[in-house]
């Protein structure tokens, strides 16, 4: 992520949580945090049950963000922000609190004369890990259309571009889908599933390779040693930590979609 | 191949469908997935922390060294660049990469207690890492990232308390302090878990071949064999390391070691000068009449030898000492008489070449001394002449420490340090170093010099190491430099720490 689409990373995501931007360059950004923002970042536990006890006035913080640092703001008593420092971590983490799941309809359009039916769908974004002394990560997202079971990859990308409401615009309606959606999670778990196992895990291979060298090395050091020290068990133990393949699937977010368009 | 999965999402996904939870908002719906689109890491090589720390800017020979250390060694190694160099932050790099990859929950960093915070202000400032101090009062449990000193943590009931947890990556500092395998440290360390683990030292060899075996033998047992092969190779004698060649592959396949000059980076020059001198007529009679002392402990015989190479405070002090467990009236008497002359003597003809060094320089200098007497007897010479200098040594609390390092820096011309003084201080405002007394390790020579010699030194730096001749300092140059020959062999390169092979006499 550049400054710049952290910057507006920031501010949509302040937006979105109702907090007041008080005051906003390129560079930087004071907002006003609401009480509920406040307790969820500012770790500040024992001040809130104090107001919320004592009746004292919730005085919610303001936070300064520096998303571009210039001369004009190194005059600003303010936080740093940028890829990878805690500040952004936090906000991240609370963003995917409050992104998990969504039921979106899309908008008929203008001048539709016409009754406009959409079609369900079952949108979920997965994240997969392979990790053994290193990792790999992979992004899927599948969309399965719950009238017909057809599955497609890049859903997200797809409906992104789509205008789209939480709540049915009149004049609009849509079916009731043929497949419960718990079952169609069940199907496109199987569909990750397939994906993971047709792919190239030579990477398994190769961290056995390492595991079992290391653990050659390992039983070398102790031939011939009569009382075989407890060190010994937990260096082998530590070998076979260090070296151990595992494969998880994520979900990141998902929801139910319902859509005009024809997705393919 | 077992897959995991959770099934958290799924749960929230039904309360959704059955109405008892509200649907989440369409914006950071978007935003999350974007968010996890940046963070995603795509291969299993190549470095991802560089791109988290956007403010911290690593140089080629550090990113590489920590590269190396994941892909090529899978995560266990030894750092060992040259002093200066950055073996921090290659640590650091490390640390990070491994908690950004999800592969460390965990690191237990161990340093000495003097360097300790100084790790948990970097770790916390340039990689924004939250190492905090160890404290027996927290919960371990909630402490991902610890730092403590290994001096602490062998002790109970720190030592359980910090076996208990499951520490995934284990950093050691300063880890030459580990070359005896007989210590309470090195146990410590041996019984730890370790799944990852860096140590850290610019000096992997100190005295000879088996401390770099003890270190590896923690790191990665049998990498080198076990004991006796290792010993029935290289024990023969221990000064000529047979089939080096072999040795130092195995070595490279746990080590990364960067040198100043191979770093790409423009470094000043390290100017290293043996200042041989003579001793006066005067103390030339003491010093055989020292020499020809019957004393049964050759090792206190060493050491007047070496005092009296230092200064005349020095020696008195230990003559003293052993003046008064000693019986025999005759050698009372010799000491007695060894003592009447020391006070009759001038002043010592190695000060008067310092004084002459740092009047030469006419700029900032350090001294290293092995000895606390002639810290003092060097600061009342320099008094004399109108030299201000502060004392500098391990011992000083961390406060004391910065504190008199402001006052070199801002009020004294020569910083006078005993040898523990030498870790841990960085002097870059200073470019002269006068190695007073020679150690008998020459890596203690190379921390010295380091303190002034890394990055962020501007200037060319003087290094002058004075040995009196025909003195116990002849043998302990020669030592010095077969020392150095072994580490060459094994491990490598070595910057010029004795003399810079154009030996100067001035």
């Amino acid at each position: 992520m550049r400054q710049q689409e952290i910057h507006q990373y920031i501010q949509r995501f302040f937006h979105e949580n109702k907090c007041r931007v008080l005051d906003e360059s390129y560079d930087h950004m004071t907002v006003q945090l609401t009480i509920d923002m406040d307790k969820r970042i500012m770790n500040r536990p024992y001040y809130w049950s104090y107001v919320e006890s004592g009746g004292v006035e919730p005085n919610p913080a303001k936070l300064t963000l520096i998303t571009n640092p210039s001369q004009f703001s190194a005059s600003l008593a303010g936080e740093r922000i940028h890829f990878g420092s805690p500040r952004l971590h936090q906000l991240f983490q609370v963003t995917k609190e409050q992104g998990a799941f969504v039921q979106m309809y899309e908008k008929p359009g203008q001048n539709q004369a016409t009754q406009v039916t959409l079609t369900p769908w079952l949108g979920v974004n997965y994240k997969i890990t392979y990790s053994s002394d290193r990792t790999k990560e992979m992004l899927y997202s599948l969309g399965m259309n719950l009238m017909n079971g057809a599955v497609i990859d890049g859903f997200q990308e797809s409906v992104r571009k789509l205008d789209l409401a939480p709540s049915v615009s009149a004049n609009t309606y849509y079916l009731p889908y043929n497949i419960p959606p718990m079952r169609a999670l069940n199907r496109l778990e199987e569909v990750m599933e397939n994906v993971v196992n047709q792919d190239d895990h030579t990477w398994v291979d190769e961290a056995k390779q390492r595991q079992v060298r290391d653990l050659r090395v390992l039983d070398y050091f102790y031939t011939g040693v009569e009382d075989v020290p407890e060190s010994y068990a937990m260096e082998k133990k530590a070998i076979e930590e260090q070296y151990e393949t595992t494969i998880r699937i994520e979900i990141i977010n998902g929801g139910l979609f319902y859509l005009k368009t024809p997705l393919v | 191949m077992r897959i995991e999965r959770s099934t958290e999402w799924k749960e929230g996904f039904t309360e959704r469908l059955e109405n008892r939870k509200e649907w989440d908002n369409w914006t950071l719906y978007q935003m999350c997935y974007d968010m996890e689109r940046a963070k995603v890491i795509p291969e299993f090589h190549g470095l991802q922390s560089p791109k988290h720390l956007p403010n911290l800017t690593p140089y080629a020979h550090q990113l590489e060294a920590a590269e190396t250390v994941i892909e090529r060694m899978n995560g266990k190694a030894i750092l060992a660049d040259e002093v200066g160099l950055g073996k921090t932050i290659e640590a650091g790099l490390v640390l990070k990469e491994y908690l950004i990859r999800g592969l460390v929950k965990k690191a237990l960093i161990l340093a000495p207690a003097s360097l300790t915070n100084q790790w948990i202000a970097e770790l916390n400032q340039k990689f924004h890492i939250p190492a905090i101090a160890y404290n027996k009062k927290y919960n371990l449990d909630h402490c991902p990232i610890v730092v403590t000193s290994i001096d602490m943590a062998k002790r109970s009931p720190h030592k359980e308390m910090i076996y208990q947890q499951e520490y995934d990556l284990v950093i050691i500092d300063e880890a030459h302090k580990l070359k005896n395998p007989k210590t309470k440290n090195y146990e410590f360390v041996q019984q730890l878990k370790k799944k990852f683990c860096l140590l850290l030292t610019a000096t992997p060899i100190q005295n000879d071949v088996f401390e770099l075996f003890n270190l590896i033998s923690l790191l990665k047992p049998g990498h080198l064999g076990n004991l006796e092969t290792f010993q029935s190779v290289f024990s023969a004698s221990k000064h000529h390391v047979e089939e080096d060649e072999f040795l130092k592959e195995l070595i490279q396949q746990v080590m990364v070691r960067n040198i100043r000059h191979e770093t790409g980076i423009e470094w000043t020059n390290r100017l290293v000068q043996i200042m041989p001198l003579d001793f006066t007529e005067q103390e030339r009679v003491i010093y055989s009449m020292i020499s020809k002392l019957p004393v049964s402990d050759s090792f206190t015989l060493l050491t007047l030898q070496r005092e009296m190479c230092s200064s005349q405070l020095a020696a008195v002090l230990t003559l003293e000492k052993l003046h008064q467990t000693t019986v025999q009236p005759e050698v009372r008497f010799q000491i007695e008489e060894i003592l009447l002359k020391l006070t009759e003597l001038d002043i010592h003809s190695k000060s008067k070449k310092a004084l002459e060094l740092i009047q030469k320089a006419d700029d900032k200098v350090i001294i290293f001394t092995e000895y606390r007497a002639t810290q003092a007897y060097l600061q009342a010479v320099l008094h004399a002449k109108g030299i201000t200098s502060v004392l500098f040594n391990g011992k000083f609390s961390k406060n004391k420490r910065e504190w008199m390092k402001q006052l070199f820096q801002n009020n004294a011309q020569v910083l006078i340090a005993t040898e523990s003084g030498s870790e841990g201080i960085n002097l870059q405002f200073c470019h002269h170093v006068i190695n007073y007394d020679l150690p008998w390790n020459p890596m203690k020579l190379e921390q010295r010099i380091g303190r002034v010699h890394r990055l962020g030194q501007t200037e060319d730096v003087h290094i002058y190491n004075l040995a009196i001749q025909q003195s116990v300092e002849d043998k302990m140059v020669e030592l010095l430099e077969r020392k150095i020959g072994v580490f060459e062999k094994v491990v490598g390169e070595l910057d010029h720490i004795l003399t810079d092979g154009k030996r100067s006499i001035s």
